[in-house]
Formats: structure tokens, sequence, C-alpha cells
């Protein structure tokens, strides 16, 4: 169960990564919510 | 957030698409570390289970780990010998793969678990920068072998708690060590994934009439205890008698008491909880230890490290260490010598109990011909 709301946690917090993503106009920033999506799918999957 | 562009968004989506390009390599990448290295037994096997098959629920898990049988002709005891309790300790496992590769048994019943804690091995520990893999070369080309971690992999149990409370004797330790298996025995159904498969151990302990557990391990060179052998005081006679043979052999080894206050270890809980007589040996490996320079596959297999030399000149380890290093060969041949001596003497301690290994390297021949040499050609 706890791994389910884990998992939950993790898509809430990529889904707004990505929302900010692609909202922010900044490249670098940008560059920086895309790396932050990398580790963010890992866990998502649970791979990493 | 501004509103942005078109010209902004084009350059997110492609952001987007190279974050997940690079997530599939990751995710390959981690994937390939799930992988088992195929085993491959020789004639000396007879029989071959999983662990599964003593606590069912490991089932399709990554703890689900191949346990060989050797049958001599004749009547003996029963020797269980386990590799990879921990992962990144590889001369212990190595050892229990050249024993499923070569070991012939004349008498008795060899029982040989070279992946114990077969979680451990689809992860490596984070921040060490350990090699995911290593090569060992045999006449038919390189084999290659997993470098795990010490622990389970946290994909399979998680989270760790602040502190280790030890199930039967409430013993507590740091949280990380919640997944430690040379901390978890006896084990418990209801337990950790980590404590299911040190049940799963003990449950074959009880259930094949084991009466000797042999667990082979590694430690680092400033770790006090190294080249030892680690009794449980019943067997402690065995233990004595293997170490005299070995040392007149021309092998250093020392032997220590298992702390009957320190809990959770295969030696104390096998000892206290199953007839079965418990040891465990340990070997340097330097490539677990702290002052280790570059971590590297060629550290792992060669055991060679400018540091350690410098740490032995200036009398700061607890074994000898020049410039040919702790190789692989060196250490198996230690492991492997003293399985050997122990199923063998388990006759005296126990009469007509004594399991006779044929078939594997002599030490000096192992650590003359390299161990590739002794292993089977890749598949």
């Amino acid at each position: 169960m706890i791994t389910w709301i884990y998992r939950g946690v993790v898509l809430l917090v990529l889904v707004l990564v990505a929302l900010d993503l692609f909202g922010e106009r900044d490249r670098r920033k940008q560059l920086v919510a895309a790396i932050v999506l990398v580790p963010l799918v890992l866990r998502l999957l649970m791979l990493k | 957030m501004t509103s942005a562009t078109n010209a902004t968004r084009l350059w997110a989506a492609g952001l987007t698409l190279a974050s997940l390009v690079v997530a599939g390599t990751a995710a390959s990448a981690f994937g390939r570390m799930h992988r088992t290295e195929p085993n491959i037994p020789g004639s000396g096997l007879t029989r071959q289970s999983t662990l599964a098959a003593y606590e069912p629920s490991l089932a399709r898990t990554s703890a689900d780990t191949e346990v060989f049988f050797m049958d001599g002709g004749r009547p003996g005891g029963v020797v269980l010998v386990l590799g990879g309790t921990h992962p990144n300790e590889p001369a212990g496992f190595l050892t229990a793969v050249l024993l499923v590769e070569r070991a012939r048994v004349a008498s008795g019943r060899l029982i040989v678990v070279p992946r114990a804690n077969g979680s451990g091995f689809t992860h490596n520990d984070p921040q060490e920068g350990a090699p995911q893999t290593f090569e060992i070369t045999t006449p038919g080309g390189p084999r290659s072998f997993r470098f795990g971690s010490r622990n389970t992999n946290p994909l399979d149990q998680w989270p760790d708690p602040d502190v280790y409370v030890h199930a039967s004797s409430g013993q507590r330790l740091s949280g990380a060590e919640v997944r430690n298996l040379n901390r978890a025995f006896p084990g418990r159904a209801d337990g950790t994934f980590t404590e299911r498969i040190a049940l799963a151990i003990a449950t074959l302990v009880r259930q094949e009439q084991v009466d000797l557990v042999i667990d082979l391990h590694e430690a680092s060179p400033e770790y006090p205890v190294i080249n030892a052998i680690v009794a449980h005081e019943r067997a402690m006679p065995l233990a004595a008698a293997v170490l005299l043979e070995m040392q007149m052999a021309g092998i250093q080894i020392s032997l220590e008491a298992s702390p009957a206050t320190l809990r959770g270890l295969s030696t104390r809980e096998m000892g206290d909880h199953t007839p079965a007589l418990a040891v465990l040996m340990e070997t340097p490996n330097p490539a677990q230890g702290r002052i280790r320079g570059r971590t590297s596959a060629a550290l792992v297999v060669g055991g060679r490290d400018a540091v350690y030399e410098r740490a032995a000149r200036a009398r700061r380890l607890f074994v000898p260490f020049d410039a040919t290093g702790w190789p692989i060969e060196a250490r198996v041949a230690r492991h492997l010598t003293g399985v050997v001596l122990f199923a063998r003497l388990l006759g005296d301690a126990r009469p007509g109990r004594g399991v006779a290994i044929e078939g594997v390297p002599e030490a000096g021949t192992l650590r003359r011909d390299g161990l590739g040499a002794h292993l089977h050609p890749p598949r």
C-alpha cells in the first residue's frame, strides 16, 4: 500500500515538473526541469 | 510562471524527449542488473531447486535463487555452502560457483547456494562507485559476473526504519541493517523480505537435515575479523581442527567466536535455532574497504591498491598487503580449502557424517592457474 502512495506522490511531482517545463520561458530553468524528470521517471517505473 | 511562446514550448518538447531517452537508457542499464548470469553446473550436480521451495512467498521475486545439490555414492553428512550472502563480497560467491561447476561428492551431500541474497545482486550500493559487473577470463573467453550490494535492493524492501530491531532477540541496530541478510537470521514468515530470505535458508537447513552451514564472506583489509573463521560455540572444536590443517598447509588464518550478543548472523542463529553446526569465513577484499582508491572491476578481480599498500607499510591493516595485493584467486583458494577441510573433518565432529568433496583445485594450483582456468567457458 505504502508503495502505491509513494508512486502516486512521485507521479504528482512528475506532472508538476512537466507543467513547469512547458510553462517556463527561461531555457536554463527548462533544462533543470528536464534533468529532474529523469530520476522521477525511473522512480515511477520502480526501475531505480 | 509566464505564458510561454511556441518556441519555448517546442524547446520544452525537445527537452522532454531528451529526458525520456536518457531515462530509457538508464532503465536499460538498471534492467540488465536484474538478469542473472547463467549457471553452468558440472557433472557432480544431482538435483537443482530454488529457495522458494522452502519459503513459497519468495516465488517470482529477485530472491528466488538456485539451490544446487551434489550427492555422493556413499552415505555421509550434509554440508550447506552459502555464497553471496553479501553480493559485494565476490570471493564467497565465486567459491560457490566453482563448487557447483567442479565439485564431485564421493560421500554425503553438498548443497550450494551461490546467491544467498539474490536481491542484493540486482543493485549497487549508492555513492560507492562500484562496478556493475566484473569479468573472469576463462580459456573459452571472458565470463561476466554481477558485483552487487551488501544489502537487499530497496525496490524489494523499503522504507528503512531509523532503528532495526532484530525480531527474535530485540537487538537494536542502525536502520539500514534491516536489509542485511546476515543480520536477519533466523528469519520469520511474517517479517520483511530479507527476513523471509533468511527463513527460507533456515528452513532448508532443517528440512535437508544439514549438519554444517558454511557462510562465505569477505571483509575490508582494515577490519579486524579478516582471514578468519568465525564459529558458533558448538562448531568450535571442528573449526579449531580446520584452522590447524590450514595453518599446516601454509594458510595463515585465525579463529573467532561468534559473539553471543551480536544477533542475526548465520553463525549465531543457525547454531542456536537449528541442529546444524555453523561457521563463517572471511577473506580480504580491498574493493569494499574505506580507504581504497578507484573502485573498478580490476580492483575487484586483481585486488591491488596503492593506498592499501601505503596503509600496510604504516601498519594500519590486519592483513599483509604488498604489490601483489589480494587477487581473487588467492581469496577463492582460501575459501575453497576451508570448505573442503570443513566437509571432510565434519566426520570427526559427527562420526559417519563427513562429506568428501573431490574435483576442485588445490589452493596452490588455483593461485598458479588463475580462477578462470577452473571455471567453465561462457555459454
